[in-house]
């Protein structure tokens, strides 16, 4: 397609928390300048700027993107926002490879920020906004509706068990208390923990949801020639792709996200992969909620339909059972549901973690084996879009 | 990477986002909730090319773009597509009683309204259950989607 090779030379983040002292622009800053001394770049280095940041009303700014451009290093720069609702920091990553990748720039730095505790109480009060203003919101909704509603449709076609559902949540969560920017790394918690937390609607209990947080992300892009000047590690960009589906949520199938395999085909056919469970040795799929991971694992055509719970309760997608004979790494950072979930920036951590692992940098969380290709994952808008990108070494 | 010292305790400045919506119902979406509001009943918009019929009615079809322009009337039952019980409030507050929420799919369409359910225990909900609009008395009915009061069970 006469496009140039990209790569990610460098990664940053903030500690993922509850409530930061820090502004939005300042969490942006301190993860893009991580991300710059990683790789041992200046400012002046780079050519571009992508910022990936979720609805206005979570930080409760208006034109965020114009509020967080300083922090992103976008002074004097080529700069662009990109929103797909949770689906943004895998995005960014996509908008920033094809800055690249057309020859545009030779460098571009990708940083997404979140900061939700702004909102009182609950940012569910501006989420809430996301439902159609004449059909849905005169019921007064709740954003956890339209979740509890996808679950229960999930777990009715397959006949599926919250216990092995709930095994997600207790693997993520198990595996954030290796991550030092983790909210919710928890090493002791069980099935029964999940079980036994309050019903907020049904199916969705409280260890089901990621919790929000404030917090920023960024990834420094470049072009083949300069990413092998300034690493000797570059983590290539070998597959993207994204699909959406359409806005009226009571037009699909709620079961089994067909736009999200769409997704998946289209940057597995970039990515030359013929078969993906072979191919892809880590993945980091989208987990605001437990089941999300397993939905999106069966739509990442990585588990049969349906099967994802069984699979995971043998321990397929654990980070250390390398000796199961289908082994798949899933959530190895521990997700949205451990780490955190800063919208836009706990997609670009899914990426981050990709980057790290294929390098061997994850410390503590490192998988064993030497992965050489892993799939990073995001979902978002109205439940309506698959965003997919594959790293490879 | 190391660990980044996060002061929790930040002074917060209070201050407000205030915003209020005029929103008009679309082009489709005037006709849906006029027949609605005087007539009871639920119309939706057929795309002969596609073979659906979308309710809510759209003004396009969204698989082949055409202008959608036959209008047909739909039942106003349908099936329990799947359904939430919502036991708290978007503060976290326990409800007083747990609320049933619904997506119903409009027999014979693509697609259908969510809603709550009616005359109905949570426990007894189950998906594919038969179900059946209950509308508010004319004279209350104001042209919206709580012009339907509830779905309930289908009497049989």
């Amino acid at each position: 397609m006469g496009m140039r090779r990209v790569a990610i030379v460098g990664a940053g983040m903030t500690k993922f928390v509850r409530r930061a002292l820090e502004t939005g622009p300042e969490l942006a800053w301190e993860a893009a300048s991580r991300a710059l001394a990683s790789c041992d770049l200046r400012l002046s280095d780079i050519d571009g700027v992508v910022l990936g940041t979720a609805p206005d009303a979570f930080d409760a700014v208006h034109m965020k993107g114009e509020y967080l451009s300083d922090g992103a290093g976008a002074w004097r720069k080529p700069y662009i926002r990109t929103y797909v609702g949770g689906g943004t920091g895998v995005f960014s990553v996509i908008q920033g490879w094809y800055h690249v990748a057309s020859g545009v720039f030779d460098t571009c730095l990708v940083v997404c920020e979140e900061k939700m505790s702004s909102h009182i109480p609950h940012p569910q009060g501006a989420f809430i906004t996301i439902f159609d203003h004449i059909l849905e919101r005169p019921l007064g909704p709740n954003l956890l509706w339209i979740f509890a509603m996808e679950m229960n449709a999930y777990m009715n076609r397959y006949g599926l068990r919250k216990e092995d559902i709930a095994y997600v949540a207790v693997k993520n969560k198990r595996n954030a208390a290796d991550h030092p920017a983790a909210m919710l790394g928890v090493r002791d918690i069980t099935i029964k923990d999940v079980l036994d937390s309050p019903v907020l609607a049904w199916p969705v209990q409280r260890m089901d949801v990621s919790p929000i947080a404030d917090g920023a992300v960024a990834v420094v892009l470049a072009a083949d020639h300069v990413a092998r000047r300034v690493t000797d590690k570059p983590v290539w960009i070998e597959g993207v792709g994204w699909n959406v589906d359409t806005t009226y949520w009571t037009n699909r199938d709620l079961s089994y996200p067909t736009y999200l395999e769409e997704a998946a085909r289209m940057a597995y056919r970039m990515a030359g992969i013929k078969e993906p469970r072979k191919e892809i040795h880590v993945v980091e799929p989208y987990d605001p909620f437990d089941y999300k991971e397993l939905h999106h694992l069966e739509g990442l055509l990585l588990a049969d339909r349906g099967k994802a719970p069984e699979d995971a309760a043998t321990g397929r997608f654990d980070r250390d059972n390398e000796n199961h004979p289908d082994w798949l790494p899933s959530s190895p950072s521990g997700g949205l549901l451990g780490v955190g979930n800063p919208i836009a920036a706990a997609g670009l951590m899914k990426v981050a973690e990709i980057f790290w692992q294929l390098r061997g940098e994850a410390g503590d969380r490192q998988i064993p084996g030497n992965p050489k290709r892993g799939l990073a994952q995001a979902w978002g808008d109205l439940m309506q879009i698959g965003t997919v990108v594959i790293l490879g070494v | 990477m190391e660990k980044v010292n996060i002061v929790t305790q930040a002074q917060p400045w209070v201050d407000r986002f205030p915003l209020t919506g005029r929103y008009t119902y679309g082009v489709a979406g005037e006709r849906f909730f006029r027949e609605l509001k005087e007539n009871g009943r639920f119309f939706g918009t057929r795309c002969t090319a596609c073979d659906v019929v979308y309710v809510p009615p759209r003004l396009y079809c969204l698989r082949c773009f055409a202008p959608l322009e036959e209008w047909v009337e739909v039942p106003s039952t349908g099936t329990v597509h799947t359904f939430t019980v919502v036991h708290q409030d978007l503060d976290e507050a326990p409800l007083p009683t747990p609320e049933v929420i619904a997506f119903v799919q409009i027999d014979g369409c693509d697609g259908g309204l969510v809603h709550r359910l009616g005359e109905v225990a949570p426990e007894d909900v189950y998906i594919g259950m038969s179900v059946e609009a209950v509308l508010k008395p004319t004279a209350e009915r104001q042209g919206g989607l709580t012009d339907i009061a509830y779905f309930r069970p289908t009497l049989r």
